[in-house]
């Protein structure tokens, strides 16, 4: 247990992997989990270690008059770097903390994934629109039920262990048990999982297949020689933060976030940057600074729109972009009325000026939302159902359910006026610009909207209490998104929209229809891929056609990076630009 | 009017009156104290959501069933009743374990061990530049009061006073890390590990960002103290009387103006602790305050108590040390007597 020591050795940073020793100035250690050799807390007062004559007391007011003579060079020049197509070291940025880096401590899904991945390989990768094996030499199946992997050979833990086909196995049983963790994953339609040799066989309890994309390529395998007596997934330290791949997690410390080495063994391919370090920065501006500088070499966070020009102005720093699968949504609470009318949902989506919303609020880094929900460029697409936004349509349809504006200018149904709530999150700039823009545009049509901005956490408790959709909803609208993952499978499109909690885990908006219950069971009882596709197309026409909510744009992904010291970025759909592809030459 | 108590200093009477005075004052704050750890305690329970989205995506916890979800809370001990919960809260502060974080697995105690000593470092080295800025300008802005530079610096204090935390450090950051590149933007230490070099660095731009946010309150006290004791009978008598202006501010304004500072800069110590949670976010700097506000974006309940429990001890050891330190400065604390 190091955490609370003092080293020596932070003060004369060694090459290659550092070792650990106690210095005289070791705190008291505590009883705590065992958090792993990589994790190390760092203190000021190390400095004493090199002026053992030093007062502590005086150091205050010193370190700030040195800072007059000292700052001059140093930490502020952008770092030396290697041919733009490798590098000795990179440093990227993260907002928060991401915990000891298991596939079950994590706390985001990026970049926290992102990064579990780059130690943890899985037995397939996304690579473009395919899925290709990576622990595991093919992926073969002939009914999408029965899956044969056959594993590379030479495969090796960080630790030297050697990677086998029950190392395999053990991670599906183990993800079986341990549900909780944000990269665990969903294996219960996995029946039965064996091993022969070197090489596994799944066989699900129907066919899918999505399921190389959706698992396969999603399951990080875990070391079955470290993992097995693990009881407490969360709080798994970081002498389990040990997989197969191209990076080994070094050192994760207080201070300074983490820092990942090459793997030397890796099988797979060359590493392309010895070091990685990720440093933890909360703040967006600070993250544009520091990359400015060139402190850091590539921010996580997406670059707002009104600086993408200016950064892209400045010398030495690049920008990666693509297609993410985020959705902007507005939800409509479809167990309220009037929202309970596929007619006015129907009407507000025809009012809103999503081109609009994309111009103004992104200022053009997005594509407008389609109506049937899915991204074009989604692998279950099937066409765009095009823009609904009809301004007389809209005013037409309300006039027909008897909608007549009052005296204010207000439109009244059933007595009541058609005045709402459109609840935003108080954290995000083009919503809270999108949702001022639908209350000027449903003006337009006399209804009237008052936008609430609040915390992301208020917010969630209101639309999707603990995260349990039978405990109901307490919204009129609400500003909404869904993160890439749901646009890229049926499975998780069909949990937004089953009418049964169970079915329907995601549905938020308590949309509730027998025949959309009735395709949905169509399109996820579908065997081959293009058969889903088909279902699919039908699914979004549904979707225009009941409005459940308004699907507003999809926002563009655009990150910064430093080309004077990396300049490898590349782009995965989904995944964005960290991930194995921006760090490795595979050889697959 | 003079003192209503009568009797000399260090008499037994007076022992027992200043052991009667400590002792009720303690008694105080102990329960201050017990008020505070309830507060701790309700406040993140207050929060809208909680830990439960630190145990998956929110796709994965949609999937969870009830038994599941109660597995997690029983496990991890935020599904006992809110009184069982209490108890073992208040148990783990009396133990000093103070449980393991829901975040990431570290015992509460090791992360703020980790995190304090930044902490400290950042307010301890602001507080510093900010008591002897202050107390200088507001001397000197108090003997100077109908001079026109002592307006001049009333409202440049009020200004001062007046910028937000957030937005000066972001300008500091703008105009000395990115445009001049003279100070880091972010971080405690350089590449090259802890030297002093890189700590002071480091420490330029947030210890910057307190200094001149704090300087305009300490100062307007100090100012307001001055011409308190400046216009006082028995200063008005000592001028009167022909004592040289110098021997008279250094002699007779100078201790008692500066008691109520005194009172003020404890305070401030304990406060400024809480209040760097904006500059050590802005300047991911690793110090307690960030760590605060990790936990309470995270919902991670052993966390938040911990971090809430030190602050709260400052505020109330800071308290305490100024109680007990005010009758060393002030004669008349000491000795009970008072003037009216």
């Amino acid at each position: 247990m190091l955490v609370g020591r003092c080293h020596a050795w932070m003060l004369v940073p060694p090459p290659g992997i550092e070792q650990v020793t106690d210095s005289p100035f070791a705190l008291p250690t505590f009883d705590s989990p065992p958090y792993g050799e990589a994790h190390v807390a760092v203190y000021p007062w190390e400095v004493l270690v090199q002026f053992p004559g030093w007062k502590f007391a005086s150091s205050s007011v010193a370190v700030l008059a040195l800072t007059l003579t000292a700052c001059g060079g140093g930490g502020s020049t952008p770092p030396p770097g290697n041919s733009q197509e490798t590098a000795d070291s990179v440093t990227i940025a993260i907002a928060s903390d991401e915990g000891t880096l298991t596939p079950f401590t994590n706390q985001t899904g990026y970049p926290g994934n992102n990064l579990v991945k780059l130690i943890f390989d899985t037995l397939a990768v996304v690579q473009g629109d395919e899925v290709i094996g990576l622990l595991a030499q093919e992926i073969q199946t002939e009914d999408n039920q029965t899956f044969t992997l056959p594993l590379r050979d030479g495969l090796t833990w960080h630790d030297g262990e050697e990677l086998t086909a029950d190392d395999v196995v053990f991670s599906v049983e183990f993800y079986r048990d341990h549900a909780e963790g944000d990269s665990a994953v969903d294996v219960s339609m996995i029946e039965d999982v064996s091993a022969d040799g070197s090489t596994v066989t799944m066989v699900l309890d129907q066919p899918d297949p999505e399921f190389p994309r959706m698992i396969l390529s999603d399951m990080a395998i875990l070391p079955e020689h470290l993992w097995a007596d693990v009881t407490k997934v969360s709080e798994a330290g970081t002498d389990l933060a040990v997989g197969s791949g191209p990076y080994v997690l070094e050192k994760y410390d207080n201070a300074r976030g983490y820092t990942l080495t090459a793997n030397p063994d890796y099988a797979l391919g060359e590493v392309k940057v010895d070091t990685l370090k990720v440093a933890i920065i909360p703040e967006e501006s600070t993250q544009f600074a520091a990359l400015r500088t060139g402190e850091i070499d590539m921010s996580t966070r997406i670059v707002p729109p009104q600086q993408l020009d200016q950064l892209q102005s400045q010398a030495n720093i690049g920008i990666v972009d693509g297609t993410e699968y985020a959705s902007s949504l507005l939800l409509f609470n479809n167990g309220r009325a009037p929202f309970d009318d596929p007619t006015v949902r129907r009407a507000i989506t025809q009012a809103i000026d999503t081109q609009d919303l994309v111009d103004t609020s992104l200022l053009g880094s997005g594509t407008i939302g389609n109506p049937g929900f899915i991204h074009p460029a989604s692998p279950m697409a099937a066409g765009d159902t095009g823009s609904a936004y009809d301004l007389e349509a809209a005013n037409a349809a309300l006039d027909e359910l008897g909608a007549k504006p009052g005296a204010d200018g207000i439109r009244v149904l059933d007595g009541k006026p058609m005045s709402f709530e459109l609840l935003v999150q108080s954290t995000s700039t083009d919503r809270l610009r999108s949702a001022e823009l639908i209350r000027e545009m449903l003006r337009e049509v006399g209804i009237e909207v008052k936008v609430t901005s609040m915390d992301s956490d208020s917010l969630d408790a209101k639309v999707w209490p603990d995260y349990d959709v039978s405990q109901g909803r307490n919204y009129d609208m609400s500003m909404w998104g869904w993160s890439a993952p749901v646009m890229l499978s049926s499975g998780l499109i069909a949990q937004l929209l089953y009418s049964d909690p169970a079915k329907g885990p995601l549905n938020v908006v308590g949309f509730s229809d027998p025949e959309t219950d009735a395709a949905l069971d169509g399109l996820t009882s579908e065997e081959t891929l293009e058969g889903r596709i088909d279902a699919a197309a039908d699914l979004q026409t549904r979707i225009a056609e009941q409005a459940p909510w308004v699907t507003l744009y999809y926002r563009d992904g655009a990150y910064a990076f430093r080309s004077d010291t990396y300049s490898g970025w590349t782009w995965q759909d989904g995944k964005s630009a960290l991930h194995g592809f921006s760090f490795v030459d595979y050889d697959l | 009017m003079s003192g209503v108590q009568t009797s000399a200093p260090g008499s037994p009477v007076a022992r027992r009156g200043r052991l009667t005075y400590l002792g009720g004052r303690i008694a105080e704050y102990v329960v201050v104290l017990l008020v505070a750890l309830t507060l701790n305690f309700l406040l993140p329970r207050a929060l809208p959501g909680g830990p439960l989205k630190l145990f998956g995506s929110p796709e994965a916890l949609a999937r969870l069933t009830a038994e599941e979800r109660a597995q997690i809370a029983t496990e991890y001990g935020f599904g006992d009743p809110i009184w069982v919960q209490f108890l073992d809260y208040l148990k783990s502060v009396v133990t000093l374990d103070l449980g393991t974080s829901l975040s990431d697995g570290r015992e509460v105690t090791a992360a703020i061990w980790d995190a304090l000593p930044w902490t400290l470092l950042l307010v301890g080295t602001s507080i510093v530049f900010t008591t002897l800025i202050g107390i200088a300008l507001g001397v000197i802005g108090g003997l100077r009061r109908r001079e026109g530079k002592g307006a001049f610096t009333l409202i440049g204090a009020i200004v001062v006073d007046s910028i937000p935390q957030f937005w000066l450090a972001m300008l500091l950051i703008v105009w000395f890390g990115v445009k001049w590149q003279i100070a880091p933007t972010f971080g405690a230490t350089g590449p090259d590990g802890v030297t002093i070099t890189g700590l002071a660095q480091h420490l330029a731009m947030p210890v910057a960002t307190l200094t001149i946010t704090g300087i305009g309150y300490i100062f307007m006290y100090t100012r307001s103290s001055m011409l308190n004791v400046l216009t006082s009978e028995p200063v008005q008598h000592a001028h009167a009387r022909g004592i040289p202006r110098g021997r008279l501010v250094r002699r007779h304004v100078l201790r008692p103006a500066l008691l109520p500072v005194h009172t003020l800069i404890m305070l401030d110590i304990g406060f400024l602790a809480a209040g760097a949670i904006v500059v050590e976010t802005v300047f991911a700097y690793p110090g307690l305050g960030r760590l605060t506000f990790g936990a309470i974006a995270a919902r991670d309940y052993p966390l938040m108590q911990g971090t809430f429990l030190v602050l709260t001890l400052m505020v109330v050891l800071m308290n305490l040390l100024a109680d007990l330190t005010y009758p060393l400065l002030d004669p008349r604390a000491r000795t009970g007597a008072s003037e009216r």
